[in-house]
């Protein structure tokens, strides 16, 4: 808890509108996630399989002594598993799941590059037609090359169980229809 | 700053309860001792100075009056009595609130120390009645005269009936007086031929250990016929029946016949004062000798447990670091290296046992929590029971004691609660002492830790058992269950055989959450039970949450480590006999057993090697296989916390890194077994 206080301390005094963001590619997008959740990035090591553990969770690494779990990020939002390739990389993050710590691994296709990105100019993510559901995309924003990068809000993504996939949109229009 | 000085001092302050409560429940059951009276005048005295200090002036005040108490027993103006220990115990709880003393609940406290205040001061002010011979009862007399024991011999006139006198309602009154043990003589009950059905021909000699005086005694026998012989004789000014051996030499002299029995017994009273004196000599030397060890324990240190815990962490990555020394010096011949790391692998091995010892303490830790727990309910469920320990130096992680309190305690409050009969003329009329018993055991066997609580109670009503299960659906009506299938039930969820529910068990909420509880610690629970012998719940526990002795084995690329204890024998077979294996059962040493397949359960989906190993694991009283592809050997495995997202994989208790940094599975095969058994589907 107290960690997590100084983050939140950190963040703000860190810049009022100016936040730096590492991004990565998970097969043709561009997704970024907030510095100060990332602790690590390593190279691709052998993962231990746990047998009958959800898809998305890929197993477990040796991280300095301590046992970190590996999520493919790619089947947590609904795509086809990773293939290691020499960019294949594991980003250790620091989640609050539901208020409570949780170290994680996420591997991801490739680590891009850090970006200062200003708070003011993020967009909202449109809540209807897009792939993934609202809550998990902080924002979206534009690089000098006019790609998206979609803002992840990780402390929620890992907070459920399911896998984050392309039928909630369906669930999403019921929703805005009733 | 002076915050933590005042956490300093609430560290101690607690440490200071404790030991304070320890003492009272000490006293109460050896109410002179003028030692643990000293003792308990010496914590409280340091308990009033410290929070004077740091501004807890309510325990300053509170500690203040109660010191007042104990002042004035010490100086024998006062006799320990229940008040007094009640009111000792309940300020003892209410310290401990008072320590987390907030200004927002300040008022609170304050009305409940007041409360206290006025109990005390009502006891302080009480006692100078006591001179008052008028306000005091004939009772509590009595409480001031010390123990004496009597001889009565009692022979009722041949016409004793004749009036409706019974003989067995005086003797039951003898037993409202004091402990009492006796002799039924027969000898003069004439041949049947003789026999007048309508006379009383049986006499009694009984010893009484009793506070009365010989008068007290003389009024039972009051109305009796002047016929009737009747003698009291005071034989001794100490409790003569204070213990078994005495009890038993007192009841053969009781028996002998044609010899003057007064006589015989006033002589083997002197004896046995003489013994007695002699037995208290030595019981007070030993207290002074435990009073002067306990003075030099100063000698150790106060470790904050963070810092331990700090501390294993580092020596478990030594251990985890030395394996992938030892496997590099292996696998590359550099000569000298061998030697240096099959040394460190020594050292390493000695420092991670000391390190873990720091870690244990003894169960003494958690007993007396347990005894208040007896001690409040015989109150309440006004049942008189002893609580007995054994094994009290056995030592366990600290760990595991603290997350074992709670599922012993509901263990005990289900013996005071159900096991003790519920008055002590139904325990008299079973043969056995009116006072109930508990006793909590501990010992070591190989790797673990056994305990036991035991009560000398009615037991489990199996027949209750099994009708209760069958309503409830767990069981059909035509299961055929053994003894201990039958009481295995009780684990059940949803399981109490109490008819009535009760405010301390019977809510349903009962032994399943004790057994789950456990086996989060890696332990067992089993419990057995004879009709009015008793009930025994024996808990078995690893000495260590953090390491374990396992065998290493491995499934295609995955390493999974099966803990050594519950690992029996393991065989080789061709992947086509256990393929081809019949319902599943394959054999081995003569047996046939069932095994798991885990590269099926596992889901693995590469094709099998040629030869495949069975490990047999004991699992409730039978045998079980799990099947793997190969066995790597024995590995000591530092255990870590596999983590939130493998809750649902409960067959796995944690991972460990290998030497080579790789990360292996440990299983759990009790869980494995249990959850293979729950999915299995049955055909036909």
């Amino acid at each position: 808890m107290k960690a997590t206080k100084k983050t939140q301390a950190e963040e703000q005094s860190f810049s009022k509108n100016i936040q730096t963001y590492l991004s990565f590619r998970l097969d043709k997008e561009t997704f970024a996630v907030n510095v100060h959740k990332v602790l690590n990035i390593l190279e691709l090591k052998p993962i231990t399989k746990v047998p009958q553990s959800p898809p998305y969770m890929r197993g477990v690494i040796n991280l300095r002594g301590n046992v970190l779990p590996v999520i493919d990020m790619r089947v947590k939002f609904g795509m086809e598993q990773i293939q290691a390739t020499p960019d294949t990389c594991i980003i250790v993050l620091n989640v609050d799941i539901n208020g409570e710590e949780v170290m994680l691994g996420i591997l991801v296709d490739a680590v891009s590059e850090v970006l200062q990105i200003d708070e003011e100019k993020i967009e909202p993510s449109p809540s209807i037609g897009t792939r993934y559901k609202a809550e998990f995309i902080k924002g979206m924003w534009r690089d000098t090359e006019e790609t998206f990068i979609m803002l992840l809000n990780i402390d929620l993504i890992f907070s459920t169980d399911e896998i984050i996939t392309l039928q909630n949109k369906t669930e999403e229009a019921q929703e805005v229809k009733e | 700053m002076n915050d933590k000085f005042k956490d300093k001092f609430k560290e101690e302050a607690s440490e200071l309860i404790a030991e304070l409560e320890q003492l009272v429940l000490r006293l109460d059951q050896n109410r002179s001792d003028s030692q643990i009276i000293e003792e308990v005048f010496r914590v409280m005295h340091s308990l009033k100075g410290g929070s004077a200090m740091f501004g807890f002036d309510l325990i300053d005040k509170l500690t203040h009056l109660l010191e007042n108490i104990y002042d004035k027993i010490r100086n024998n103006e006062l006799k320990i009595n229940d008040d007094i220990l009640e009111v000792t115990l309940n300020v003892v709880d209410h310290l401990r609130n008072l320590l987390e003393e907030t200004p927002a609940n300040r008022n609170e406290l304050e009305k409940t120390n007041n409360k206290f205040i006025k109990w005390i001061e009502d006891i302080l002010s009480a006692r100078p009645k006591q001179t008052d011979p008028v306000n005091q009862g004939e009772e509590n007399l009595n409480d001031y005269r010390p123990i004496s024991t009597y001889y009565i011999a009692f022979y009722p006139s041949l016409d004793f009936f004749a009036d409706g006198s019974n003989p067995l309602f005086l003797i039951d009154d003898l037993w409202q007086l004091g402990e009492l043990i006796m002799y039924t003589d027969y000898q003069h009950i004439p041949s049947l031929q003789e026999i007048v059905p309508t006379n009383c021909y049986i006499g009694w000699k009984i010893l009484i250990a009793s506070r009365k005086g010989i008068n007290d005694l003389m009024d039972v026998f009051i109305f009796v016929n002047n016929r009737t012989r009747v003698e009291v004789h005071k034989i001794s000014e100490t409790n003569l029946l204070i213990s078994e051996p005495q009890r038993k030499i007192l009841l053969e002299t009781l028996q002998k016949k044609d010899v003057n029995t007064l006589e015989q017994l006033t002589t083997l009273a002197r004896d046995l004062e003489k013994i007695q004196e002699e037995v208290e000599e030595k019981n007070q030397r030993r207290t002074t000798q435990t009073v002067q060890t306990g003075e030099q324990a100063i000698s150790s240190i106060r470790v904050s447990s963070e810092k331990l815990d700090n501390l294993i962490n580092w020596v478990s990555e030594l251990v985890t670091i030395q394996a992938q020394l030892s496997l590099y010096a292996q696998q590359n011949h550099y000569p000298g290296l061998t030697p240096i790391a099959e040394e460190i692998e020594k050292i390493t091995r000695r420092l991670r046992d000391d390190v873990f010892s720091i870690r244990l303490i003894p169960v003494a830790n958690m007993l007396t929590r347990f005894q208040r727990l007896v001690r409040e309910l015989s109150h309440n469920l006004n049942k008189e029971v002893v609580f007995e320990t054994k094994g009290t130096e056995t030592e366990l992680d600290k760990n595991i004691i603290e997350m074992l309190a709670d599922p012993i305690m509901h263990i005990i409050r289900n013996s005071m609660d159900h096991g003790i009969e519920d008055t002590a003329e139904e325990r008299i009329r079973k043969g056995k002492s009116p006072q109930g018993k508990i006793t909590f055991n501990a010992f070591y066997s190989g790797t673990n830790v056994y305990i036991q609580i035991i009560d000398d109670g009615r037991g489990i009503d199996l027949k209750k058992v099994k009708k209760k299960a069958i309503e409830k659906g767990l069981i059909s009506h035509e299961a055929e269950l053994s003894h201990k299938e039958l009481l295995d039930l009780v684990f059940l969820p949803g399981f109490s055989t109490a008819t009535n529910v009760t405010n301390l068990s019977g809510r349903g909420v009962g032994m399943d959450v004790v057994k789950r509880k456990i086996a989060d610690l890696r332990g067992q629970v089993e419990i057995e039970s004879q009709e009015n012998v008793g009930t025994t719940v024996t808990i078995k526990l690893p000495l260590t949450l953090s390491i374990i002795d396992g065998l290493l084995v491995k499934i295609d690329n995955t390493h999974i480590v099966i803990p050594l204890n519950s690992v029996y024998k393991v065989f080789e077979y061709k992947h086509e006999y256990i393929n081809n294996a019949i319902n599943n059962l394959i054999l081995a040493d003569g047996n046939h057993i069932p095994h798991i397949y885990l590269r099926k359960y596992f889901e693995f989906t590469t094709p099998p090697p040629p030869i495949e190993r069975v490990v047999t694991i004991e699992f409730n009283d039978y045998y079980m296989g799990i099947t793997v592809d190969e066995i790597v050997g024995e590995y000591q495995a530092v255990l870590k916390p596999l983590g939130k997202f493998y809750k649902n994989q409960e067959f796995f208790s944690g991972a460990t890194i290998l030497g080579d940094g790789t990360v292996a599975l440990v299983l759990d095969p009790n869980k494995l077994i249990e959850e293979y058994a729950k999915n299995e589907v049955k055909i036909g």
